[in-house]
């Protein structure tokens, strides 16, 4: 059960002078920026305000860059980043509506999660008094209260991501940036702050977060941003993404002692477009209809009697997905 | 409540809660105490030879052979006049009772018999002619103690306290102030806030004074507990002293802001900053040399050190008003008595002229405000090296 920020009672008076509240969120006019002669972005126009919005790009594709720029660590080389209409390369009043989740995992290691939180939110503009107040409502938020008073560096890798989300949260932000928020988590803290994540999206706030894993982010929205090699290679609803993948043909890897004898058995399957012996041991399996074939395959399987060591799905990751939008006709 | 009202109000929460947060951050780091530790450890040794030279008795000369001891003077005037000064007196009568015509009585020829002046010589010093038989026996024990205490109070508080504190503690805990938060990559939090990069630098800089300021502080008010109860002179507590102290203590805490800042700047120029801190610091020591040993060097005009000292020389000047007639008294002495190794050489080589011809307390004002640009100064060139920066 997640607990509503609405009930607890709206933040302290901020401090911060308030932005009309029609400009978006996040604009990107025509944004590029290069270190030396690398491209990291280019020809970024965007315009996000509402919603959970998920960053797609695999490693490298420019979603760190993107963040950097937002956040104003970084100046555009050309075009112009605004946060709430003002440029945060030039001043960091907008950052007053603003939640950060950075992807890296330090932490002040030596402090208590309350403490940080307390700190942090004290930029904000808080007096000691209310920023403990808040400190200890986002931390109830993300499940931390029963141990925030230990120091962070005792912590697991969730529990870190959820302090770095509880500090972000403390006053009480129209617009939450997370990057990289999944990585290093275990399912439990996974499926967590996926779930706090959608709760923000459903409380009408703007959620920015990346990933380099598709199906994380689909659980999470449906609008998403594509980004490869510094470009917005596709943007929207992730359906639309779906649905171009599902005109190419889909591949399951199956790992098996007995490669040869269990192709010739698949061959023959409904919806199999074709089958590769790539490599001894590994057969791979061609499908436009992978549901289709997931159902029927297990009794293939257990009928001719094969020891099934793995069952992989290569397409099914946000790099075949490039590929295949990139090249045009997949592999 | 006005709006600026609630402005200041913000301004105050940020800024405590950075200086707070660093302060606490230095709490938690073992190389904090370490370095603190090394400095009391360090000065404290200095203290005690210095509780142990004040132990040692000096024994007394009989200087001219009369069989008597320390029979006559010590004098000096308590205040030096640019030329030529009446002063002194012959304790024991021997000059004024003795049957020589005047002319004999008055062998520096100043046209006052049995006495003594204090002339500028051929240096630019000070140097006192006696009539004969005038301070021909004085007490060594006291002269050689005061000039011993005085040169130990002034190296002590120039070299040890001001010098090497204000610039070792600095090059320690200032150069990580924003560049480890940096390698660390935790500065993303701070920077991720309504906040500005300047700002950052000041709170930073208020949460490392908040540490370095009252240590200092505890360092100088020991030493000048253990010095005034050790030192020579009438009472159990020597006070005349105390505006020395608070001089010293002045000149710290500037130098503390002064090289904090400008090492801190080094750490947001380069990731190893403490590279560019040394040959730096390197500088700053060879113009501390030179404060005593060439003061109107115009050298020293473009050093922390040369104006922090400065404080300290025109601190000198208003507490001990006979240092210069006592320098030369030592010095002399030495020369004449051929008895004792002379503790005013290296008292004069402590003791310098404050830069400008003004007041004492001109001069310190002025020392002042010049280390107080210097702090601004640097502070503008290190916010727009922040700004300016990338932080991916």
């Amino acid at each position: 059960m997640m607990p509503d920020l609405g009930q607890v009672g709206p933040a302290a008076e901020p401090v911060v002078q308030p932005v009309p509240e029609k400009l978006p969120a996040v604009v990107f006019d025509q944004v590029g920026k290069t270190y030396g002669r690398i491209h990291a972005l280019s020809q970024i126009n965007l315009a996000i305000s509402g919603g959970v919005t998920g960053i797609l790009g695999l490693n490298g594709a420019g979603k760190s860059t993107l963040f950097n720029l937002l956040m104003g660590r970084c100046k555009p080389t050309t075009g112009q980043v605004r946060l709430f209409g003002i440029d945060p390369w030039q001043d960091p009043t907008p950052y007053g509506r603003v939640g950060f989740v950075p992807e890296s995992e330090k932490l002040h290691d030596w402090m208590t999660s309350f403490d940080f939180v307390t700190t942090f939110a004290r930029l904000h503009g808080f007096t000691r008094d209310e920023a403990k107040v808040e400190a200890e409502r986002v931390l109830d938020f993300v499940n931390l209260k029963e141990v925030m008073h230990t120091p962070i560096g005792r912590y697991s890798k969730g529990m870190r991501q959820r302090v770095k989300i509880a500090h972000a949260l403390v006053n009480d932000p129209d617009l939450i940036v997370l990057d990289e928020p999944l990585t290093g988590c275990d399912p439990l803290a996974r499926t967590t702050i996926m779930n706090v994540v959608r709760e923000l999206g459903r409380m009408g706030r703007t959620v920015l977060v990346s990933s380099h894993i598709l199906g994380e982010i689909e659980r999470i929205t449906e609008q998403i941003v594509l980004l490869h090699r510094g470009q917005v290679l596709a943007l929207g609803n992730v359906h639309g993404i779906r649905e171009q993948l599902d005109r190419i043909p889909h591949r399951i890897l199956i790992h098996c002692s007995e490669g040869k004898r269990l192709a010739k058995a698949v061959i023959d399957m409904e919806h199999v477009h074709g089958v590769m012996i790539p490599s001894e041991g590994v057969v791979d399996i061609l499908t436009h209809d992978l549901g289709a074939v997931h159902q029927h395959l297990p009794s293939v399987l257990i009928e001719g009697g094969f020891k099934v060591t793995r069952i992989e799905n290569p397409d099914d990751d946000l790099e075949s997905v490039i590929g295949h939008l990139v090249g045009g006709g997949g592999r | 409540m006005g709006s600026s009202t609630k402005a200041w109000s913000g301004l105050d929460r940020k800024a405590t809660a950075v200086a707070e947060f660093t302060l606490r951050q230095y709490r938690t780091r073992l190389s904090t105490w370490v370095v603190l530790a090394s400095c009391v450890v360090a000065l404290g040794t200095v203290l005690l030879f210095y509780i142990d030279a004040m132990n040692d008795t000096v024994e007394s000369v009989d200087n001219d052979g009369d069989g008597l001891f320390d029979e006559d003077g010590p004098d000096f005037p308590s205040s030096v006049d640019a030329t030529s000064t009446t002063f002194g007196y012959d304790d024991d009568g021997d000059c004024r009772e003795s049957d020589r015509p005047d002319g004999a009585k008055d062998t520096n020829n100043n046209g006052v018999v049995c006495d003594a002046i204090l002339r500028q010589n051929w240096f630019g010093g000070s140097a006192i002619l006696w009539d004969n038989d005038v301070d021909e026996d004085p007490n060594e024990e006291y002269f050689v103690e005061e000039a011993t205490h005085r040169a130990f109070l002034l190296g002590y508080g120039k070299l040890g306290i001001v010098f090497l504190l204000g610039i070792f503690l600095p090059l320690f805990l200032a150069t990580g102030l924003i560049r480890g938060e940096m390698t660390s990559e935790t500065m993303h939090f701070l920077l991720a806030k309504p906040i500005a990069r300047g700002e950052v630098l000041l709170y930073r800089m208020l949460g490392y004074l908040t540490l370095v300021w009252p240590a200092s502080a505890a360092v100088v008010v020991l030493s000048a507990l253990v010095t005034g109860f050790a030192a020579p002179g009438e009472g159990v507590f020597r006070f005349e002293d105390l505006g020395i102290w608070l001089a010293i203590l002045l000149a710290t805490w500037l130098a503390l802001l002064v090289y904090g800042m400008l090492f801190m700047t080094l750490g947001v120029m380069w990731k190893y900053g403490i590279v560019l801190a040394i040959p730096f610091a390197a500088w700053e020591f060879g113009m501390a040399f030179l404060s005593m040993g060439l003061p109107s060097s115009p050298l020293l005009r473009v050093s922390v050190i040369g104006w922090c000292l400065a404080i300290i020389d025109a601190a000198t000047a208003l507490s001990w008003s006979d240092q210069e007639a006592f320098i030369a008294y030592t010095t002399d002495y030495a020369v004449w008595s051929h008895t004792v190794v002379a503790p005013g050489e290296s008292l004069g080589f402590l003791t310098s002229q404050a830069p400008f011809e003004i007041s004492a307390t001109g001069n310190i004002a002025v020392a002042i405000l010049v280390l107080l640009f210097q702090a601004g100064v640097i502070w503008i060139i290190g916010q727009s090296l922040f700004k300016g920066k990338e932080i991916a």
